[in-house]
């Protein structure tokens, strides 16, 4: 497997690439929503490389080696050796179809000599947890799904997947990696630390959360972000994530994040299930614990790949917009920590998401994670 | 340099190295904005968390509070009804004690600690119940072996029964002892003491079978050993069965009145008991009645020399509370297998032979005899025969005439009672007379003779008398006063004409009433004899307690007239005696003319027998007197 980085700016356009393209199968692109949204972005790359697949979303920023950044798009071209690959594309016109999206998509890949598929999903008309569910119930839990919900910085408004196609909204787009040689590691982190009282979720629906211990959710939240705050919700919402969990089942803990607010309800609708009756925490993050908590996903991803020394990897990184949200222009932090863990042999790329698909770290399932960094590794071996 | 500052650096650095300050400022200002949030978000969460945990804790406070309170409550409460408890269980008045599945202690009462003679220090919850009943062997209020005991009793238990038996301790006491499994596995047991309703019970059994006054077995435990004992027989034994009967009883009840009379029975009990072997059985069966069992018999001389032993045993004088009092006893006996197998049977023919011993005369032993049920039989056809007799009007009077020797006439004709019986025809007096005694007949009967004599003599020419024969029983009948009136008025007769005749008998029980009832029927002018004189003890003792008019000499001394010079002594001593006293003679029985000469020579004033007339119907008599043709006139 070879891999390139290319990038584009409104400047200078797209870098050339500095290897042959002849082979070239797999191109993944991310950049904020402005460059993405006309599509020539797309036409360009697919002029770039007429036989590769090409698949992005847009984002909450781009991760690019150590950096941070917004105004540049970041791609990176593949060629494999021994692996096959196969892009599908689902459209999604209701969140309630999410489940049934994930289990057309999964069909469609299903295959026996499947090893892995990557997905890149709307990230504001879905069901992440419904989606990946769909998935599951196809697959199972032994090929690794990873993969993000695409954002729209800090706005909320709209968000654009592109699989072979110009990118656009409303859109579920799966990678699916076939083959003997192809090997997929994965890691997931988060890093935020409870705090406060453990309160029970009195009235939510699906991933609309209404009452906790009574009270609206939205009051809580505002009471927390202090008046300045909240009137940047909700992406300001981002900064407290929720914790919530089965008492039955502890090892069932997952962290939601806010997607948007109804302020006539006084709910507040997350990108993944908040199920009634379950027990919730708030969150606060640290820097240092955050950055470690990505080194600790990218430590979980590089172990997974069993590749010989002198392969290439590819690694693709899908952290949280909420984390971005939190450290600010220290969010090079934690980019830099997860690259010291994956070393110097494989490219890094990636995305700050509304959600992040991985399987969960310590029950293996897959899920849709929200507030933490997650990491796919990538390599051939012969 | 700090790693943010250099990352600031670069990003406003371009290729050549120059700096845009302006925009670097802006990076620079914008993360100390970025700093200065974050500082004031966490300071914000943190105070918001405090004051939200603070309010936490007082909730938890307050409901600690709460909870405390309601458990204070519940805990007096709990109290209260252990002090309920406990009360109830101090004052119950059966022990209790309860152990749990290991066969521990949990609680007991302290009654429980009384009754077995524990000490309540010994006896505390946890301790095992073979321990306990180590303690109970120790202080002597367990016996057996305290091990096997619990091992069983915990086995029991498991197999889930619930256990009720009766335990007897050494100092007499009967405990009665229910145990009820638990779920779980424990146990709980009462202990009562019920020796006194067991002695009660004891008794009533006791008293259910045997008499009250003299503590011997009663009629239903005499039937159970009888037929205990008639099962050995099966295998060749044999035993006797003696039904014995206190004579004269009844007139020491009367004349000493009934506490004596109970005395008496105890001391008769006592003295028959001692009498028997272990193996026989002695009850009291009736009034004066008792039965025997006696076996391991050979034969019947065993059964008859008890008999004996139990006869002199009666017999015996009774000193009771100063009088002295004297009894016999009718003894009747019948064998087994000979006279029955069967326990009804063999009673039924025990007391045959009491009848027969009775019937007898009293005082004597009678071995069952096959005849004595045919006796029987015989005896109550007769009863019944009897009473129709009555109603039926088969009696007939009979009349013999007594001739006076001086003016060779007939004084006075003597009534003798017959009975025409359909089938039988004349059935002797000496038969029925007794009968008609016993059945009560006698009285009615006897005031029916007089009625019917007055009829006939009143019908005779001149003043020929008719003389009536009346027993003791007739002479104690208030009601023969009122009869002899009545049969005079009715019948018109003179009492000059009438005549009673008595024997000895009638002077031997009550007397004193016996003599008035003879002066009262004096007063009215009819006469009174004596008859059979000198077959009694005292014949001449009784001619000094009465004014009699006449005596009559017995036949006795009539047939030996001739014969025996005593014979001769006598009767003419008698009518010398006679005479002197006022009184005619008559002799009784003349059958020979040298009997007719031999009473006229030696003073009789009158005479009867067949010699002149054999008894003979009232017709028949009327034309003897009214011809006196066939009256023979002695020569002089």
């Amino acid at each position: 497997m070879r891999t390139q980085r290319i990038v584009w700016n409104s400047r200078t356009g797209w870098s050339s690439p500095t290897e042959e393209t002849g082979d070239i199968s797999l191109v993944l692109y991310f950049g904020t929503r402005e460059p993405l949204s006309c599509g020539t972005r797309y036409e360009e790359l697919r002029g770039l490389f007429p036989h590769a697949h090409i698949m992005g979303c847009s984002t909450g920023g781009q991760i690019d080696g150590d950096d941070v950044s917004d105004d540049e798009i970041v791609a990176v071209a593949v060629s494999f050796d021994a692996t096959r690959l196969k892009l599908c594309r689902e459209d999604i016109a209701d969140p309630q179809r999410s489940r049934a999206c994930g289990e057309t998509l999964a069909q469609a890949l299903k295959a026996d000599d499947l090893a892995g598929v990557f997905v890149l999903s709307d990230g504001l008309n879905v069901n992440g947890s419904e989606l990946v569910a769909g998935f599951s119930k196809v697959l199972g839990d032994d090929i690794p799904l990873t993969g993000g919900l695409a954002g729209d910085g800090a706005r909320f408004s709209e968000t654009l997947v592109s699989a072979d196609c110009a990118p656009r909204a409303r859109t579920v787009a799966a990678l699916g990696f076939y083959g003997p040689a192809v090997r997929v590691g994965h890691g997931s982190a988060g890093g935020w630390d409870q705090f406060g009282p453990r309160r029970q979720v009195t009235r939510s629906v699906g991933n609309i959360l209404f009452e906790l211990d009574g009270e609206p959710a939205l009051d809580l939240y505002e009471r927390y972000l202090g008046p300045e705050e909240s009137k940047g919700l909700p992406s300001s919402a981002l900064l407290f994530p929720i914790q919530v969990y089965d008492l039955e089942n502890p090892d069932s803990a997952v962290v939601r994040t806010v997607l948007s607010v109804d302020r006539g309800a006084r709910s507040m609708t997350f990108a993944g299930d908040i199920p009634q009756g379950w027990t919730a925490q708030l969150m606060r993050g640290n820097l240092d614990r955050l950055a470690a908590g990505a080194a600790d996903a990218a430590r979980q991803a590089r172990n997974g790949v069993r590749a010989g020394p002198s392969e290439q990897r590819l690694s693709i990184l899908v952290s949280c917009i909420g984390r971005r949200l939190l450290m600010g222009q220290r969010a090079i932090e934690e980019v830099e920590a997860a690259g010291a863990e994956l070393g110097a042999d494989t490219i890094r790329l990636g995305f700050y998401s509304y959600g992040e698909i991985s399987p969960h770290a310590k029950s293996g399932q897959c899920e849709l994670h929200n507030q933490t960094m997650t990491v796919t590794t990538l390599a051939e071996v012969a | 340099m700090h790693k943010l500052f250099a990352k600031q650096l670069s990003k406003v650095s371009d290729a050549t190295g120059a700096v845009d300050i302006a925009r670097l400022g802006q990076l620079v200002s914008d993360a100390y904005e970025e700093f200065d949030r974050d500082r004031r978000r966490t300071d914000r969460s943190m105070s918001l968390m405090i004051e939200e945990l603070d309010g936490v804790q007082r909730n938890l406070e307050r409901t600690v509070a709460e909870r405390t309170k309601e458990l204070q409550a519940r805990e007096a409460e709990l109290q209260a009804q252990n002090l309920r408890i406990d009360a109830a269980l101090s004052n119950m008045s059966q022990g209790l004690v309860m152990y749990d599945a290991d066969a521990r202690l949990v609680l007991c009462n302290q009654r429980f600690i009384t009754m077995y003679r524990l000490k309540a220090e010994d006896v505390r919850p946890g301790i095992s119940l073979r321990d306990i009943i180590r303690l109970r062997a120790d202080n002597g209020t367990f016996a057996g072996n305290p091990d096997h005991y619990a091992d069983d009793l915990v086995a029991r238990i498991k197999a889930g029964h619930a256990t009720h038996h009766f335990a007897e301790l050494d100092d007499g006491r009967t405990i009665a002892i229910a145990r009820q499994r638990m779920p779980g596995g424990g146990w709980v047991a009462t202990h009562e003491d019920v020796t006194e309703r067991r002695q009660a019970e004891m008794k009533i059994a006791h008293m259910a079978r045997h008499d009250a006054l003299t503590d011997l077995p009663n009629r239903v435990l005499l039937r159970e050993r009888l037929s205990e004992a008639l099962a050995h027989v099966e295998h060749g034994q044999r035993l006797a069965v003696l039904y014995l009967d206190l004579d004269q009883f009844k007139n020491v009840n009367d004349t000493l009145g009934h506490p004596t009379g109970d005395e008496l029975l105890r001391v008769v009990a006592g003295r028959l008991r001692a009498c028997l072997g272990d193996t026989d059985t002695i009850s009291r069966v009736g009034g004066d009645e008792f039965c025997i069992i006696q076996t391991d018999i050979r034969d019947a001389t065993d059964a008859e020399k008890l008999a004996r032993r139990l006869a002199e045993a009666v017999q015996a004088p009774y000193d009771l509370h100063g009088h002295l009092v004297m009894i016999d006893a009718s003894i009747g006996i019948a064998l087994a297998p000979n006279d029955g197998t069967d326990v009804n049977e063999l009673l039924k023919n025990a007391d045959m032979a009491l009848y027969g011993a009775k019937a007898d005369g009293r005082g004597v032993y009678r071995f069952f005899e096959p005849k004595m049920d045919a006796r029987m039989k015989a005896r109550r056809v007769l009863e019944l025969a009897l009473r129709r007799a009555f109603e039926n009007n088969e009696f007939e009077l009979y009349y013999q005439p007594v001739l006076n020797l001086d003016t060779n006439e007939v004084r006075c004709c003597e009534a003798l009672l017959r009975w025409r019986h359909p089938e039988r025809g004349m059935v002797p007096p000496a038969e029925f007379i007794p009968v008609a005694e016993d059945i009560g007949l006698i009285v009615a009967l006897g005031e029916w003779v007089i009625r019917q004599a007055c009829a006939d003599a009143a019908q005779w020419p001149g003043e020929v008398c008719v003389a009536v024969n009346l027993s003791p029983t007739q002479l104690l009948a208030k009601s023969l006063l009122p009869a002899v009136l009545n049969a005079l008025a009715s019948s018109r007769l003179s009492p000059s004409r009438l005549e009673l005749e008595i024997t000895e008998a009638v002077l031997l029980q009550n007397s004193d009433v016996t003599l008035r009832t003879l002066h009262q029927l004096r007063s009215l002018g009819i006469r009174i004899s004596m008859d059979d004189f000198g077959t009694g003890y005292s014949s001449l003792s009784y001619l000094r307690s009465f004014p009699f008019d006449k005596i009559k000499i017995d036949r006795c001394f009539i047939s030996g007239l001739g014969a025996s010079s005593e014979s001769d002594a006598i009767v003419q001593a008698v009518a010398g005696l006679a005479d002197s006293l006022s009184m005619t003679t008559t002799a009784e029985g003349v059958e020979t003319r040298e009997q007719l000469d031999q009473v006229r020579k030696l003073g009789c004033t009158d005479v009867q027998g067949f010699y002149y007339s054999p008894p003979v119907p009232a017709a028949e008599l009327n034309r003897l007197l009214a011809g006196q043709g066939e009256v023979k006139i002695a020569a002089a």
